[in-house]
Parts: structure tokens; C-alpha cells; sequence
């Protein structure tokens, strides 16, 4: 045991606990705590919860590096995803808020007037967040596993049982303010490494505006070395493209619903506004930084990796290389790392900055404990989603109405411990990486909610079989294109099963 | 809610649909608007980036929370203006 295990054992360890006690502290009492945190969740702290439920371990650990890797093209993801807390905001959740309901099945089930209705989108709802959370788990189980240097399954199964405990016990109450403090530790550990590395290369302690300087520099790079620049819209695909990953990626943002749900803990339609509000200052926090990751990432693989003796590498690029995650092989064989030779995976430019940037063993380990943050709130907020779905819609909307408070609160807390049990064990061995899986849940609720709920809010006329019709056909299709993709090796015009990365 | 007459209530709604219909439009030409033209804009810089690219990286994002906030200030002064204080309400 080196002295980097222990420190970032002791920290991990700490963050559990401080998450296992605010879940205790905040236990749910009753069905209205459960499921919407009693509705009184301030705006500033609920804008929080929605950055931590939305930023998930691909945000934290892999966007840096797919902006690195695509350029501008990668900038698709950072308005993509930012810009669905436009439609978000102005075109959906206070006008959810306002009909004052628990769970989006609850909602679609009576703006329509069908208990159909509300049981297929609280099917689509269990199937969407089922699938975004087996990649949330299966990436737990990759930072705790690596972490502990156990294997990656126990790492998982770790997270399974944490996350299975505090929720079941918090409810949506609890999971509000452990998303606060795990929005709060993963904000605070993406930001110190990209702060310090900018001082360093730029001696400005402010990246967002010292990493344009780093781009003009990247330009000149490239230019010397005849590789299509960095900044050079389109080179990875067309216009076209782009326009649609940048469309799906808002729509999907727009019809998640673990995301929604947290829009329904706030007291009033106002308080709904100031969430979005906050929530995208918030999350534009880190959305900000990752270009400037990308960007001083960039910069020093090209000149402290690129251009250096085979045998002369910096020391960190050794354990990296190690675990698969960065390639140098001296492929033409002069001794010398041409650019061109370096292949990095877009998991390791957010985690090895500290060790780039020499920030010593505390930083790495507050690293580690901000990608469980991130995986953990996500999949919290997704486990309360389903056992939503499971108890409020199907249960006692549709088997036992008659059920007591403290029947609905049992059931609500079982399912939880049953979906987080069988998402753990899918996650064991996952059925694809964690950015694929995550990709087929944006795409589900694309498919299925975002459009049924934008008609239920704006369109009078709307009516229940037509929502029926279109949530099955959504989900049909978007369904049999994800098993199409990836177990026949049928495709439309080339699109594969992700068309989104994540 | 408070029952309003239907002209006002009318009002309400077509003041903050008026006005979340020009939010989207200026929030969709900052993101969707730069991409269409990405080409003829990468001519001047905005922070040491071509001008595209600071549009992707920062100005879009920047460009959505401004709106997300004006949008919550200004509907509060509506809402006092139609006389609905929405801290009252709506709590269930």
C-alpha cells in the first residue's frame, strides 16, 4: 500500500459517508418526501441536485477528451446538452411543476386521460433509466475497481450496494441534498486540476480565459505539422450531422425523466424557472471547462509528449500506457514519438491532469472522488425514477389504489433495492461501453417523451390514443434500431447504434 | 389557482409565450444559427479563439444561462404585474 492508495481510500471512504449521512439525516417520512422531497427543495440547492443528477461519470471523466479528440466538432455535445435546458426550462417544467403530480407517467396518464398512456410511459420510463444507469454502475465499478485495485466487479458491486442503501432509505428527499454535496465535491475536483494546469502553462489562474491563447498556439502547431487544425469546423463529419447531434442531444436532455422529476420538488412554477436557471449555471461550469481541458491536454501531448525520445517519455505517461488508455508506439521506428503515433483513449485527459500537472497525491485521490460523485448522483436519481414508475404509477395508480402511506413507501423502497440489485448485475458484464449505453437512453427518451410530453403542454388537442400511438411507435422503433445496430448489423444511411457518444 | 378573468388571463399566457418564443430564437441562432455559417465566421477571433469556435465552447452556454436568467426575472415582474404571487400558490 503506497501512500496515493491510502489518501484516496481515506477520501472516497469520507465522501460515502458524508452521502450515507445526509441520507439518514434526511430520511423520508412520508409518500410526498419520497418521491418529490416534499416539495420544498429551495431553487439554488434543487438547481445543484439537477447539475449532479445530470452530469454523470461520461461528463466527468470522458467529455474533455471527446473535445479533445474531435475538435470542434466535439462543441456538438457542449450546446447540445446545455441547450436542453433551454427546451427544458422554457417549454417544460414549470408547466409539469404546475400540474402538481409525482412522477411524468403521472402526468402524461391524466393530461391525456388514459391509464394507458401512463402505463407505457412508466414502462418507457423504467426501460430508460434501467438502461442510462447500467452504464452509471458499470462506471463506478471502473473508478472504485482501479481505485482499490480490486477487480472491476467488485468495484461495482461496492457501488450497488451504496447506492441501493441511501436511496432506499432517503428517498427523493435524501437524494436531493446527497446530490448537493456530490454536486459540490465533483464541481470542486474538476476545477482545481484545470485551474492549476492553466496557471502553469499560462501563469493565468483563470483557464476560461487564458485557453484561447493555448488555441492560437495549437493553431500554429498544426499548421507546422500539416494535420487538419484544431479549430476547423466539420473535419469529422458533415455540417449536417452536427446540426442533428446538436437537435437530439437537447431533445433528449428534454425528455429525461429523472431529470424532470426534480423539477417537481420545488414548491411553485417561479421556483421551477429559478431552478433551470441555476441548474445550467451550474452545470455550464463544467461544460465551460472542458474545452479548456481538451485544449491544455492537447498542448502538451503535442510538446512534451510529441517530439520526444521513445525512451524519454514524462513519468506519467507510463501508468497510462500501462492500463490501455494511451498507445506511443514508435511505429516507423526513428526512435522519435511522432504526433501522429499517439493514440489516447478520451478517459484518461480529465484523470491524468493531476498527475501532468504534478498536483501531488491529494488531488488525484479528490479526482477519484469526483467521478464517483458523478456516477453516484446520477444513479440515484435514476433509481428514484423507477421505483417512481414501479410504485406510484404501476402500483398504486393501477393494482392497489386503496394502498396506505406506509404500503406505498414499502413498495417504494423495494423497488429501489430491486432495480438498483438488478442493474448491478447487468452492469457486471455490460452489454456495451458505458458511452454506448447511455447513448441508447438519450435516444429512447427522445423518442418517447420528449414529444409527448412538448404536445401535452402545447397542444390542446393532443389526445390520448395519438400519444399512445406515437410513445409505442418511438419506443418500438428506437428499440429495434438499438438490437438492429448492434446484434444484426443492420443500419440506416451508415448511423450506427450511438448516434450520440455518450 | 386563483380564478382571473379569462381577457387577462388570455394576456398572461400570450405575454410569456411572446416572450419565450423570442428566448428560443435568440438561443437557437447563438448555437444552431453559428454552426450553419461556421465557416464564414472562423474570420475574427472573440477571446483568442476564431469566432465559431469561442460560439461552441463558450458564447452559446453563456448565451443559454443569460436567457435562462433574464426569463426568470423578467416572469417574476409579470407575475406581479397580473397580480398572481406565485409563493402563494400552486402549492399542493
Amino acid at each position: 500500500m503506497d501512500s496515493q492508495f491510502l489518501v484516496s481510500l481515506v477520501l472516497i471512504l469520507a465522501t460515502f459517508g458524508l452521502y450515507i449521512g445526509i441520507a439518514v439525516y434526511n430520511m423520508a417520512r412520508q409518500t410526498s418526501d419520497f418521491y418529490v422531497a416534499g416539495r420544498n427543495v429551495p431553487a439554488v440547492f434543487n438547481g445543484m441536485a439537477i447539475g449532479a443528477d445530470w452530469m454523470s461519470a461520461a461528463s466527468f471523466i470522458g467529455m474533455a477528451g471527446t473535445v479533445m479528440l474531435l475538435g470542434y466538432d466535439g462543441l456538438a455535445y457542449i450546446m447540445g446538452w446545455t441547450g436542453g435546458y433551454l427546451l427544458l426550462t422554457f417549454l417544460l417544467a414549470p408547466q409539469l411543476r404546475k400540474s402538481g403530480r409525482y412522477t411524468v407517467p403521472e402526468f402524461i396518464g391524466d393530461r391525456y386521460s388514459s391509464s394507458t398512456a401512463r402505463l407505457i410511459a412508466a414502462v418507457a420510463t423504467i426501460i430508460i433509466s434501467f438502461t442510462y444507469s447500467i452504464g452509471q454502475l458499470s462506471g463506478s465499478g471502473v473508478v472504485i475497481g482501479r481505485l482499490l485495485e480490486v477487480p472491476t466487479a467488485v468495484g461495482t458491486i461496492i457501488g450497488v450496494v451504496l447506492i441501493a442503501f441511501y436511496s432506499a432509505l432517503g428517498g427523493m428527499k435524501g437524494i436531493t441534498w446527497t446530490q448537493v454535496a456530490q454536486y459540490l465535491v465533483l464541481i470542486i475536483a474538476y476545477l482545481i486540476p484545470v485551474i492549476f494546469m492553466s496557471l502553469q502553462l499560462t501563469s493565468n489562474p483563470i483557464p476560461w480565459l487564458s485557453y484561447g491563447q493555448i488555441i492560437g498556439e495549437l493553431q500554429q502547431l498544426d499548421q507546422q505539422l500539416g494535420v487538419s487544425e484544431y479549430v476547423v469546423p466539420f473535419t469529422e463529419a458533415t455540417k449536417w450531422q452536427f446540426l442533428a447531434l446538436m437537435f437530439t442531444l437537447m431533445a433528449g436532455t428534454a425528455g429525461l425523466p429523472h431529470v424532470i422529476v426534480r423539477f417537481y420538488t420545488v414548491s411553485t412554477m417561479k421556483a421551477a424557472r429559478w431552478s433551470g436557471a441555476w441548474a445550467l449555471l451550474f452545470i455550464g461550469l463544467l461544460y465551460l471547462s472542458a474545452p479548456a481541458y481538451a485544449a491544455f491536454s492537447r498542448f502538451i501531448l503535442m510538446t512534451q509528449v510529441a517530439g520526444s525520445s521513445i525512451a524519454d517519455l514524462p513519468a506519467w505517461t507510463a501508468s497510462w500506457v500501462n492500463t490501455g488508455s494511451l498507445s506511443v508506439a514508435d511505429t516507423n521506428g526513428d526512435g522519435i514519438l511522432q504526433w501522429e503515433e499517439i493514440v489516447i483513449s478520451n478517459d484518461i485527459v480529465v484523470m491524468a491532469t493531476p498527475e501532468i500537472a504534478n498536483l501531488g497525491v491529494f488531488v488525484i485521490g479528490l479526482m477519484a472522488a469526483g467521478a464517483m460523485a458523478a456516477a453516484l448522483s446520477t444513479a440515484g436519481g435514476l433509481m428514484i425514477a423507477i421505483s417512481a414508475a414501479l410504485s406510484q404509477d404501476i402500483y398504486y395508480r393501477s393494482i392497489n389504489p386503496k394502498a396506505t402511506e406506509s404500503q406505498r413507501l414499502l413498495v417504494g423502497r423495494s423497488s429501489i433495492i430491486i432495480a438498483t440489485v438488478a442493474a448491478g448485475i447487468v452492469a457486471l458484464n455490460p452489454p456495451g461501453a458505458i458511452t454506448q449505453i447511455v447513448a441508447w437512453a438519450f435516444a429512447l427518451a427522445s423518442g418517447t417523451f420528449f414529444p409527448a410530453l412538448i404536445l401535452g403542454v402545447w397542444w390542446r388537442r393532443a389526445n390520448g390514443p395519438g400519444v399512445i400511438a406515437g410513445m409505442l411507435v418511438g419506443l418500438t422503433v428506437t428499440l429495434t434500431y438499438i438490437f438492429a445496430a448492434k446484434f444484426g448489423g443492420f443500419t440506416i444511411l451508415g448511423i450506427i447504434d450511438t448516434g450520440a457518444r455518450f | 389557482m386563483r380564478k382571473i378573468d379569462k381577457k387577462q388571463a388570455d394576456a398572461y399566457f400570450r405575454t410569456r409565450t411572446t416572450l419565450v418564443t423570442i428566448y428560443l430564437l435568440i438561443g437557437f441562432s447563438a448555437s444552431f444559427g453559428v454552426v450553419m455559417f461556421a465557416e464564414e465566421l472562423s474570420g475574427f477571433s472573440v477571446n483568442g479563439m476564431p469566432f465559431h469556435y469561442f460560439m461552441g465552447a463558450q458564447g452559446a452556454v453563456l448565451t443559454f444561462i443569460i436567457l435562462l436568467f433574464v426569463n426568470a426575472i423578467v416572469n417574476d415582474r409579470i407575475d406581479k404585474k397580473f397580480g398572481l404571487d406565485q409563493d402563494l400558490e400552486d402549492k399542493k
